[in-house]
């Protein structure tokens, strides 16, 4: 099955173009194309077919020649996301290219990006939590940045939407904090994961520990299989276990009729025209030809990213925005969010020596957020909270060992000991300050300007990166284990990959660039649905609800285009 | 601890009292030939050889195949050819070296032309004074991870290429390419060795 539409050769007007592949753009071009839009996809990088382009997905190490190690080629063409400890040889070809598409930190800041039909979709964590308003609410009630214009029951029924098609497994739990989900079957959790989350549970009222839940089929849906317990998602799963735009949106988009996804197209900017006060199409530059094409469209949907969506945004100026497209507020490019992680703690399980399991299971626990979350549990150090991912595995490094020889060797094709972590992540504030801007000094490879991104983390995500560690390792030895290390690795923003804001969503165009579906406040017809839409950050992982406010806002699209409203 | 502060307490221990391993014994019965039958890429044929001895001595044949039976030295040559940063590859070729001056001096040959009893104490020192690693989760490395030393991190390197070797990885330990569902308790002795993947 070709995702090409060889017209897209020729033609260049649709009903919709919604730039970029990813969760976002997937969930955008499915419901438009479902509701019967002609839909042009723009894509930066080049197509990936679900499946077929997955080269690495049955690979074992002995498969490879280097068994995962790159060659310094490699890692000079990946040397900014290198610092992530992500990429190896089977999934290099899913990172782009720093080298060709460079960025500035001001302050440190790690830019993950996949360029390529699909995106970051193929390699995300597949975590898949909603937010409450406990997140809607607390921008207001804090008098922080500015008020989301939406509320939990706005979107409540856009989860369910996504979760259904999707397919989310995981256990409700009934708490306020974190909705439950429309479910598959939960993974389970291990005997020694059951065994602390006993012991925590019991320590500490208030304090949950659940299996993650998780965009991983744990029953067959919509003729993708279940998942295989292989554990190498990354590489692309060959039964579309989990969720992707490959292995999902796309080809619902695809059997539309409707879809033309055109490979190797940079946008440049969107093409304003005054007199009808809206957009009317998209300026790409080809990546392979050099050459400039406008397409031309009714409305438009920005998913290129949170960043790269508001990249193109500062870019796209005109007499009417001169400052960037929809930027009357001058909030565009600010507000930069990213949740803290790698700090929590670590230790080890003595008494299931005799204990093993079986599977590799791609998922791991989740203590949901138990700070601020009522008056009782109000906290005087910091606003908003935190929740822990983590898991129990028999790991231990076998070259620590102070011995050699034959019974060493013996020694370590044994299990080793279980060890049991959990890491936090915490809710970043929206901070004016922390803002991206365009750099003409640094041009990419096609000669476009670049970003350079001046954002760090401050004292209240210090505060709760304080109250992680801590309450980590409390947690950690009340539940009776040993050797119990705390750990937070200071690291800048961006390591999270939960990158969010820079073109918010608000009540009031003064201070805000998105209304409450995500319309540019001075352009109706365009929309930006990815990350950089977000007002707030929660402390809860985003991509479900990029998805559930991609599908709302594209219903609303079609409904405003029916009732000739953009 | 810097790699060659290692090396030196390498010296220092080896003239203590050392009680030697039950396995020597096991080693002493077969006379250890250093044999070079391959030609590497990145080292030169003495320190080919130097590596070759050191992981035969951390994981020999026994019951199941040793490092040279699934050629853990000659992937190790060519990872460090094709891998390594050309000044990271200097510091390897230096930590031999150095590796081998201690030898000289403490023991009054290189490392290869030492006997076996006396590669023993270089090992056993060596395992006492080289640096551990800091746990890690998720790639993460905890807390700041000093130098470990050149034979903790050969150590390593020999283990994860024993490990990810198609006869280990395949045919001694655990192997189950698709494991079809999630068992998340089940007694070690149903799954035996752990598990390659």
């Amino acid at each position: 099955m070709a995702y090409y539409n060889i017209d897209a050769q020729t033609q260049t007007t649709y009903d919709a173009i919604v730039i970029g592949s990813g969760i976002s753009g997937g969930w955008a071009a499915k419901e438009l194309c479902e509701k019967g839009l002609k839909t042009l996809v723009l894509e930066r990088g080049r197509i990936v077919q679900h499946v077929t382009d997955y080269p690495t997905m049955n690979l074992d190490p002995w498969d490879s020649e280097l068994r995962g190690g790159l060659t310094p080629e490699q890692k000079k063409k990946h040397y900014k996301a290198i610092r992530s400890g992500w990429i190896g040889t089977d999934t290099e070809h899913f990172w782009a290219d720093d080298e060709a598409n460079p960025y500035t930190e001001v302050k440190p800041f790690l830019w993950l990006r996949g360029h390529h039909m699909g995106g970051r979709s193929l390699l995300w964590g597949k975590q898949t939590y909603r937010w409450s308003d406990l997140d809607f609410e607390a921008n207001a009630k804090e008098g922080i940045g500015v008020d989301w214009p939406i509320r939990y029951k706005d979107m409540a029924p856009w989860y369910t939407y996504v979760e259904k098609f999707a397919g989310i497994s995981g256990e409700a739990l009934g708490l306020p904090q974190l909705p439950d989900s429309h479910f598959l079957p939960p993974m389970e959790l291990n005997c020694v994961e059951k065994h602390v989350k006993g012991r925590i549970e019991g320590s500490f009222p208030g304090r949950h520990m659940i299996i993650g839940r998780v965009a991983h089929l744990t029953k067959p849906l919509n003729g993708r299989g279940q998942c295989q317990y292989r554990n190498r998602c990354s590489r692309g799963c060959p039964y579309g276990a989990y969720f992707s735009s490959n292995a999902v949106t796309l080809p619902a988009a695809q059997a539309t009729g409707n879809l033309t996804i055109r490979p190797y197209s940079i946008v440049q900017s969107l093409v304003y025209d005054d007199t009808k006060g809206k957009a009317t199409g998209v300026r790409i530059i080809d990546a392979e030809t050099n050459e400039d094409i406008v397409f031309s469209a009714k409305i438009i949907f920005c998913n290129a990213s949170t960043l790269s969506s508001t990249q193109i945004l500062l870019n796209s100026t005109s007499d009417r925005f001169p400052n960037g497209f929809g930027n009357d507020s001058g909030e565009l490019g600010h507000n930069l969010m990213d949740h803290t992680y790698r700090v929590g703690a670590l230790g080890k399980v003595e008494g299931f020596e005799d204990k093993y399991y079986k599977g590799r299971r791609p998922n791991g626990i989740y203590i949901p957020r138990y700070w601020n979350v009522d008056e009782t549990t109000r906290s005087d150090k910091f606003l908003r909270g935190f929740g822990y991912q983590g898991g129990g595995y028999r790991g231990g490094n076998p070259a620590n060992i102070e011995s050699f020889g034959g019974e060493f060797k013996d020694q370590i094709l044994k299990p080793g000991p279980w060890e049991f972590f959990i890491t936090g992540f915490a809710e970043c504030l929206p901070y004016h300050e922390n803002q991206v801007s365009l750099n003409s000094e640094v041009l990419d490879k096609w000669g476009q300007p670049t970003l350079s991104i001046d954002a760090e983390f401050k004292e209240n995500e210090k505060a709760l990166n304080r109250q992680i560690r801590e309450d980590a390792v409390e947690m950690l030895e009340k539940a009776g284990l040993k050797d119990v290390i705390g750990f937070d690795k200071d690291h800048p923003p961006g390591y999270g990959v939960h990158e969010m804001g820079t073109a918010r969503m608000g009540r009031d165009p003064k201070t805000s660039v998105l209304n409450g579906f995500n319309q540019v406040h001075a352009a109706k017809n365009v929309f930006v649905t990815d990350g950089s839409c977000m007002t707030s950050s929660s402390c809860v992982n985003p991509s479900l609800t990029y998805m559930a406010i991609t599908a709302r806002a594209a219903n609303h699209a079609v409904s405003e285009l029916k009732k000739r409203n953009i | 601890m810097d790699r060659r502060s290692a090396i030196r307490n390498t010296g220092l221990l080896a003239g203590a009292s050392v009680t030697l391993p039950t396995f020597l014994s096991l080693l002493q019965s077969c006379k250890r030939e250093t044999r070079l039958d391959w030609e590497p890429e990145f080292f030169t044929r003495d320190e080919a050889k130097t590596i070759s001895t050191l992981v035969d001595m951390i994981l020999p044949r026994t019951e199941t195949p040793g490092a040279l039976d699934v050629k853990v030295d000659i992937f190790i040559d060519k990872v460090i050819a094709r891998t390594y940063e050309e000044q990271d590859q200097e510091a390897m070729r230096k930590a031999i070296a150095d590796f081998n001056e201690d030898c000289l001096k403490n023991h009054g040959s290189v490392f290869n032309d030492l006997n076996e009893s006396e590669k023993i104490k270089v090992l056993e020192a060596a395992e006492k004074s080289s640096g551990k690693f800091n746990p890690g989760i998720w790639g993460i490395t905890i807390g700041n991870q000093e130098p470990v030393g050149f034979y903790r991190s050969m150590k390593a390197v020999a283990i994860w290429a024993y490990f990810t070797s198609r006869e280990i990885g395949e045919g001694v330990l655990s192997y189950d390419p698709i494991p079809g569902n999630y068992n998340g308790c089940l007694p070690v002795k149903d799954v035996g060795n752990k598990w390659s993947l």
